[in-house]
């Protein structure tokens, strides 16, 4: 990890996130960005490992970032850092492309943590997201509400399952428990479970593009 | 209409029609027949004298003209056909014997003349007994009046009495029709009891009838106009009144037998009438047949004028030939017209047929008529004793006239019916707009609210909660920190409780469940939490949800924060209307104070001021040593 994109707009949340980043990378080179024009800019001229989005910003929403990040750079970890606990505001955002959000008020050693399990691939999920992600893919799995051409992506019966108990308010370690599975695959299936309304929502997105294109013409 | 009446109905109601129809032209032919019948039979009685020849001689002398060479004729004599180009006055000597009386005195003797053709004068034995009116023009129209004279005893012999009859009518030529050019009928001569009876029927079947039934055409023509006054849509009803009326008006002709104007003028004047009444009729079937053509209506206006041009251009001379001409231009175009109507009626499907019968009698029945008054006027048939035509003419009329009122009052009902189903549903649309409206309203105020509360939120979110987060990381006091933090947590409840929609108990529960292990097991503190997963349908609002979440977050903290407990147990019980809440620790319970409250540091006040504003209640019971439990009770 050395290259880590900043994007906050409020300067004291941007020195605190700084230096509880620097304290989870040592090694990482930040650069920093108040809004939404100027991050953008920054990923078109660099290439990031990671980026702490904030999504309320002066000139936009971070989602934008997110999107563009993951349109340009795949390999790059959009972290959404905000005061917005709810799944309105954090849903756009996963399915944007972001592998986890942080809540800004946390008290330091618990964003600390988060940050590094979000790093290391355990990215958090909470009952109200996982609910989304349900009704999402249930959505998705109904033919006659699925436009035609759309890649089909179905989670697994495991993914389910997990995503099932989160509902139900489990959290991963009880999860990992009741189904007698370590803590790295319960952490694995919530990866893939992100990764998986990630591209089907990216699906959905540029089929959305491509039918508002045939209509403008 | 009938369309929707059930077969039988509808067969029932045209086999009705028809019979009322056919009844008026069945009534004329029956009367018509049993006229003729009557004639013959009186000729036959012993008592009567028919007197059937006659010596005749045109002259305009005062007397019978003595010195011209009389020719002997047969009676009827129609001038049509003898002399084709009298005018009159022609005189006629008929001789007879009376008959031998059976009853003595011998009975008052009369003559009765059946038509003397426009109208004459008679003389018994050289001395005038009777004059029938002007014999000079404007000539007294009497040719459809027969006519009974009076022959007084004292002018009466035995043998050998002469009776002179000058008449004077108008030559075929200067006539519009055959039944008014001159003639003088057979005559009959015998007691003026039967002569005088036998002159009441013939009057009363040529004359009076069609008096009584063309004035009673001037009320239906009347009632037609005002109804197509009322109903714009029913153009013809006007064309059938004016029809009607004008059809009235010419018949006027049988009872106005001395006009102030010469026969060229009444002859000119009624077959112009004709002109005009049939371009009426033609308009009312092509009209009634919902057909319009501004070629027609002109071609019929033109040809009312063309009729009168015609006929001054033809000049009196030869007025019969022209008018003939006319009328069988005028009967084709009727045939055509009546054609044209049954055929579009008989297209029209089940619903026209409902009136095609009726008016087919009707217009065939008139069809008939026109046939055979043509078939007289050329001399084809001899000229009937009844003028069939001149009273089941107006009969034709009145029924369809009844036809159009029955049409009429049945459209009123339908009107009438389609008007009170139309009023009830504009009441049921205007119910469903009032309820829509008012749904609308109430969403619109939803909208706007939520739209307000959004922006409440989202202000919150970008001032407050940017400061208190500021405050948080920026203090140097933990104090502060963590106050500003739970601000900060609380206001995000605030907004949610604003904001939020209602949500299911199990999702909240959900939520719950995983706040508070995960809080729990943080704080290394073993969490036992049972709560129904399955069948929770019930829902929970926002509100509600927000200050349990406070409440359970505050307990929680509590546990952490105070209890030293090991181990928390929570369990969740959903009833009908209601849930429960016991949050249990094993730790050291909460300390009494000396009022025997229970320590409000804790924050046990304000969980039980949230309870109680939620209609709810929170117990709390603890001892040192025994742990605590919060029982949360809440309606749902």
């Amino acid at each position: 990890m050395n290259k880590i994109l900043l994007l906050e707009d409020l300067p004291e949340i941007r020195a605190w996130v700084k230096a509880l980043v620097t304290q989870v990378f040592p090694q990482a080179q930040i650069s920093e960005s108040a809004r939404v024009h100027d991050a953008l800019a920054l990923i078109s001229a660099e290439r990031f490992d990671v980026a702490l989005v904030d999504l309320g910003l002066p000139d936009g929403s971070g989602v934008d970032v997110v999107a563009a990040l993951r349109d340009t750079q795949p390999e790059a970890q959009s972290v959404v850092v905000t005061i917005h606990d709810d799944d309105d505001h954090l849903f756009p955002a996963l399915q944007a492309g972001a592998f986890g959000y942080l809540l800004k008020e946390q008290p330091r050693e618990h964003f600390v943590e988060q940050l590094r399990r979000i790093s290391q691939g355990e990215p958090p999920l909470t009952p109200s997201i996982a609910r989304r992600v349900i009704a999402y893919f249930a959505a998705q799995n109904k033919p006659q509400e699925r436009p035609q051409n759309l890649p089909h992506v179905s989670l697994t019966d495991r993914e389910n399952e997990v995503l099932l108990w989160v509902a139900k308010g489990f959290t991963l370690p009880e999860i990992g428990t009741q189904l007698n599975l370590s803590r790295h695959t319960i952490a694995d299936y919530v990866k893939q479970i992100y990764r998986k309304l990630n591209v089907s929502s990216r699906a959905e997105a540029a089929l959305e593009a491509q039918r508002l294109g045939l209509f403008r013409r | 209409m009938p369309c929707f009446a059930p077969p039988t109905t509808l067969a029932h109601r045209l086999r009705a029609a028809a019979r009322r129809m056919a009844a008026p032209l069945a009534a004329a032919m029956m009367s018509a027949l049993a006229l003729t019948d009557l004639s013959a039979a009186a000729a036959d009685d012993p008592g009567l004298v028919e007197i059937r020849t006659a010596s005749a001689v045109a002259s305009t002398a005062p007397v019978f003209p003595q010195d011209l060479k009389p020719r002997t004729v047969r009676l009827p004599d129609e001038w049509a056909e003898t002399l084709p180009q009298a005018d009159g006055p022609v005189w006629y000597r008929l001789e007879f014997t009376l008959p031998a009386s059976h009853v003595t005195p011998s009975p008052l003797m009369a003559a009765y003349i059946e038509r003397a053709c426009s109208t004459a004068q008679v003389w018994l034995n050289g001395n005038l007994v009777f004059s029938g009116g002007h014999m000079t023009e404007p000539v007294t129209r009497s040719c459809f009046y027969p006519q009974l004279v009076v022959l007084p005893h004292a002018l009466l012999n035995p043998q050998g009495n002469l009776l002179d009859i000058k008449v004077q009518g108008h030559a075929l030529q200067h006539v519009a029709s055959r039944q008014r050019a001159g003639g003088l009928s057979a005559v009959l001569v015998g007691p003026h009891t039967l002569l005088a009876d036998l002159q009441a029927r013939h009057t009363f079947w040529n004359v009076s009838l069609v008096q009584v039934i063309s004035a009673m055409l001037v009320p239906v023509g009347i009632v037609m106009l005002g109804m197509g006054w009322q109903d714009r849509r029913s153009p013809w009803l006007i064309h059938f009144g004016l029809l009607a009326i004008g059809w009235a008006a010419l018949s006027a002709r049988l009872w106005w037998r001395d006009p102030p104007w010469d026969n060229a003028t009444s002859e000119f004047l009624v077959c112009v009438g004709f002109g005009v009444l049939v371009a009426l009729a033609i308009q009312f079937l092509v009209r009634y047949a919902a057909l319009r053509s501004t070629k027609l209506e002109i071609g019929l206006l033109a040809q009312c004028v063309l009729v009168p041009a015609s006929l001054a251009l033809a000049g009196p001379e030869r007025l019969y030939t022209a008018t003939s001409g006319w009328y069988l231009l005028l009967s084709a175009e009727v045939m055509a017209a009546v054609t044209l109507y049954l055929r579009v009626t008989w297209r029209k499907g089940i619903d026209g047929r409902a009136d095609f019968w009726p008016m087919a009698f009707m217009l065939m029945g008139v069809g008939v008529l026109v046939l055979v008054d043509l078939a007289t006027q050329h001399g084809l048939v001899t000229l009937l004793p009844v003028h069939v035509l001149h009273f089941s003419m107006p009969l034709m009329f009145i029924a369809v006239g009844v036809r159009q009122i029955q049409v009429f009052g049945r459209a009123l009902q339908v009107a009438e019916a389609s008007r009170n189903s139309l009023e009830s549903r504009i009441n049921e649309v205007t119910a469903e707009i009032e309820r829509n409206f008012s749904q609308m309203a109430e969403l619109r105020v939803e909208q706007v609210t939520e739209k307000e509360r959004k922006r409440i939120a989202a202000d919150l979110h970008d001032d407050l909660g940017a400061k208190l987060l500021t405050i948080v990381h920026t203090s140097e006091s933990e104090r502060i920190s963590t106050l500003a933090r739970e601000a900060l947590e609380e206001m995000r409840l605030s907004v949610r409780g604003l904001t939020g929609k209602p949500m299911q108990v199990a999702d909240a529960l959900a939520d719950w469940r995983a706040e508070t292990v995960s809080r729990l097991s943080q704080a290394n503190i073993e969490a036992d939490w049972r709560s129904p997963t399955e069948d929770v349908h019930q829902q929970l609002s926002a509100r509600a949800f927000v200050q349990t979440t406070r409440i359970l977050r505050e307990a929680v903290s509590n546990i952490i924060k105070h209890s030293g407990a090991s181990h928390c147990k929570v369990r969740c019980s959903i009833g009908e209307h209601d849930f429960v809440l016991v949050v249990q620790d094993n730790g050291k319970g909460i300390p009494m104070e000396l009022d025997g409250k229970l320590d409000r540091g804790h924050g046990m006040a304000s969980m039980k001021h949230r309870a109680k504003q939620m209609q709810g209640q929170c117990l709390v019971e603890s001892g040192p040593g025994y742990g605590t439990v919060i029982r949360l009770t809440l309606p749902l």
